[in-house]
């Protein structure tokens, strides 16, 4: 999490005015609160898996169907995509970010004063082992928590 | 005497056009700053690009800030200048939503938008700094007529679900509060001494007198229920006339209640370099500037043209596109140089002949998602029920912002606002939900602040960066440490290919990063085609 200090110093050089600061006593970076829970979004994030990653974040760019879309560029298909055969790939690909993708291991300083999503090894496991057995996917095999973990700590800047 | 009064000497313009034709941008800024002219902003006044190398021909990819300011400027250089745009309207996120749009994301969500002829929403950008000396430049050469915008209201809300009950409280009070209740402690801890080995005896009294001014103290360097606090926070009653005009006085929220409700947190927000007023917006919508641009440049624009090469050699640049109409004809266009702006997130993406260093500092950069929200409403209700004119309420809810409009006050019918800007964690679960889903949530959350929404609501529409076909994203978001390893590769020509846009600046997001990334890299190629036309 960044400091205060930090924080501020981010905000300075950004667009925005939106004051996702931390609340005295908070643990998270973020101002923001989900609706009737009592928790942050960061917090909430926390306890969804699986499917409730997939459709909080993943459906965001991959699409509902896992199909991706096509613009002026694409996001590919989480559908029938061939390199979904190495559970690795997915989950360096979600620890570290890839090209235009951000990283949700949560990568410390990302330069920018908002909180980012951020899954944990467990959470990372899931997801994979979702999209893996889903939208038509058949993938033999699954990564567990402990893999994730492994590979996090292979990895440089996670 | 006045510079430049004197017939017989050099004028003041006459010898920075001498400098700027002779020695380029930078020695023109040195000069200009040595006059007095140039504040400290990256932005060097007029770029002076002259004597374009005859039939020497410029690709720009891109119709955003910064491809429209290089065509525009290389024209003007004596250049042929064709730019190529994906979108069918140029301005890229300088782009402004209006009655009658149409809007398709990525997954074919459609959307119409419905609002009443003259009111709109800017999905990307929307404010113009004092201190964006390009922007501001540019719109007054091109006629985008500018207007305030309203960044600090202090009738508007700071809100938090967790503090007061989840009443939302007045800018003004928090303001006035919590200046109050630090002022007097600060005098207090002078009163006992504690600052005597830090600050002279004098000064301590010209800082009791500066707390007391600054807090709105009363006499006795107390912030308290009464005509100096109500003269900052506001009153119970108002003072008003005859025999019931006799003002009641409002109680200050006490400190602890302050501290705990955390709202303090969005006071020094209009204190930021970059919201600080005057800020300003065109009227009519921030799409106004690319319009401009557009009209400037006209036929010069290839609209529809989807870029899916980009190949170079030593004597040029060979792009080819697509027609993203139904046929999808391939055309491939041929220039010396290349200025492309596409954004990082789609450039990845496409084949393009550049080395190692550029090819990796392209795929560096994940980029931000952010939403916005343009809510249409049957009647400004937030001006007629709440005397809330323009500004922005800011709450601890996804939505993030309120911001009303800072234009047509007090007019009859329909109003548009703002109802969320939403970053981060949030961002990412507002852009996995329908476009429909998005505009009920956000009505939702800002019910809580604004009672009337769900009678008052006539529409909305929802735009998320990341499902925007032609940037799948907000912003490249730089780190640190990937800036200092790729930024100068991102920046640095390949062969004959130089990138600029938002990404290519320390002005990450802003217009203005674009625009004088666009400047800068133009320079640059001039001064390759001037000396020769070497790719090296």
């Amino acid at each position: 999490m960044m400091s205060f200090h930090r924080l501020r110093h981010a905000l300075a050089r950004i667009l925005i005015a939106a004051p996702l600061l931390s609340l005295a006593g908070g643990s998270e970076s973020c101002w923001s609160q989900a609706e009737g829970t009592g928790m942050s979004s960061t917090d909430r994030l926390k306890t969804i898996s699986g499917e409730g990653i997939f459709r909080q974040i993943c459906q965001g760019c991959h699409m509902p169907d896992a199909k991706g879309a096509s613009g002026a560029g694409k996001y590919p298909a989480l559908a029938g995509d061939a390199a979904l055969a190495s559970t690795e790939f997915m989950a360096i690909t979600l620890l570290q970010g890839r090209r235009n993708m951000p990283a949700f291991g949560g990568n410390g300083d990302v330069g920018v004063f908002f909180t980012l999503p951020t899954l944990n090894d467990e959470q990372i496991a899931d997801v994979i082992n979702y999209v893996r057995t889903n939208f038509g996917n058949h993938f033999k095999g699954k990564i567990t928590p402990a893999q994730v973990k492994a590979l996090r700590q292979s990895l440089p800047h996670s | 005497m006045r510079e430049g009064a004197s017939e017989s000497s050099v004028t003041r313009r006459e010898l920075l056009s001498m400098i700027g034709m002779s020695a380029g941008g930078a020695a023109m800024y040195q000069a200009m700053t040595s006059l007095g002219l140039a504040a400290d902003s990256g932005y060097k006044g007029p770029i002076q690009l002259t004597g374009a190398p005859t039939g020497t021909k410029v690709l720009v990819l891109g119709a955003g800030i910064a491809g429209l300011v290089s065509a525009y400027e290389l024209r003007k250089a004596g250049y042929q200048v064709q730019v190529l745009e994906y979108n069918s309207r140029a301005g890229g996120r300088n782009w402004t939503l209006r009655g009658g749009d149409r809007y398709t994301e990525l997954g074919g969500f459609t959307q119409q938008c419905e609002f009443d002829p003259g009111l709109y929403i800017n999905p990307g950008p929307w404010r113009l700094p004092y201190h964006h000396r390009g922007m501001l430049s540019y719109c007054k050469a091109l006629g985008v007529q500018l207007e305030p915008f309203i960044q600090v209201n202090y009738n508007a809300y700071l809100h938090s679900s967790r503090a007061f009950g989840g009443k939302p409280q007045r800018f003004r009070t928090i303001k006035a509060d919590y200046h109050g209740h630090v002022a007097e402690l600060l005098a207090k801890v002078v009163q006992t001494k504690k600052l005597d080995a830090a600050v002279t005896a004098e000064d301590q009294e010209r800082l009791l007198e500066s707390l007391r001014e600054w807090g709105a103290l009363d006499n006795d360097l107390s912030y308290i229920k009464g005509p100096f606090s109500n003269d900052r926070r506001g009153f119970e009653v108002d003072p008003g006339g005859g025999l019931s005009g006799k003002p009641v006085f409002s109680e200050p929220i006490g400190l602890s209640d302050l501290l705990s409700s955390g709202l303090w947190q969005a006071l020094p927000l209009c204190d930021i370099y970059d919201m600080q007023s005057a800020i300003f917006q065109p009227v009519g919508g921030m799409g106004m500037v690319g319009q401009a641009f557009a009209r400037e440049l006209g036929p010069l624009i290839r609209y529809n043209a989807k870029v899916v090469n980009i190949d170079q050699d030593e004597r040029g640049v060979s792009v080819t596109y697509e027609d993203t109409g139904a046929a999808k004809t391939r055309q491939t266009a041929r220039a010396d140089w290349c200025v492309c702006t596409i954004p990082l997130s789609i450039l990845g993406q496409i084949p393009m002949k550049v080395g190692t260093p550029m090819a990796q500092a392209i795929a560096a950069c994940p980029y931000a998602g952010s939403i916005k929200v343009g809510l249409q409403f049957k009647r400004r209700f937030w001006e007629e029920d709440e005397q809330i004119y323009g500004g922005i309420s800011y709450t601890d809810l996804p939505i993030s912002n309120i911001s009303y409009p800072s234009s047509g006050y007090f007019s009859k019918g329909k109003g548009v606002l703002l109802g969320a800007y939403i970053w981060g964690v949030d961002a990412s679960e507002f852009t996995a939900m329908s476009p429909a889903e998005r505009v009920a949530k956000v009505l939702d959350y800002g019910s809580r602040i604004h009672p009337q929404y769900h009678q008052e609501f006539d529409n909305g529409i929802a735009v998320a960066w990341h499902r925007s076909p032609f940037t799948m994203g907000c912003f490249g978001m730089w780190t640190e440490e990937a800036r200092s390893r790729h930024y100068e590769d991102l920046c640095n020509f390949d062969g004959r290919i130089v990138l600029a846009g938002e990404h290519a600046s320390y002005l990450p997001a802003w217009q203005e990063g674009a625009l004088m990334s666009g400047l800068d890299a133009i320079d640059r190629l001039h001064r390759r085609a001037l000396a020769g036309g070497s790719a090296a």
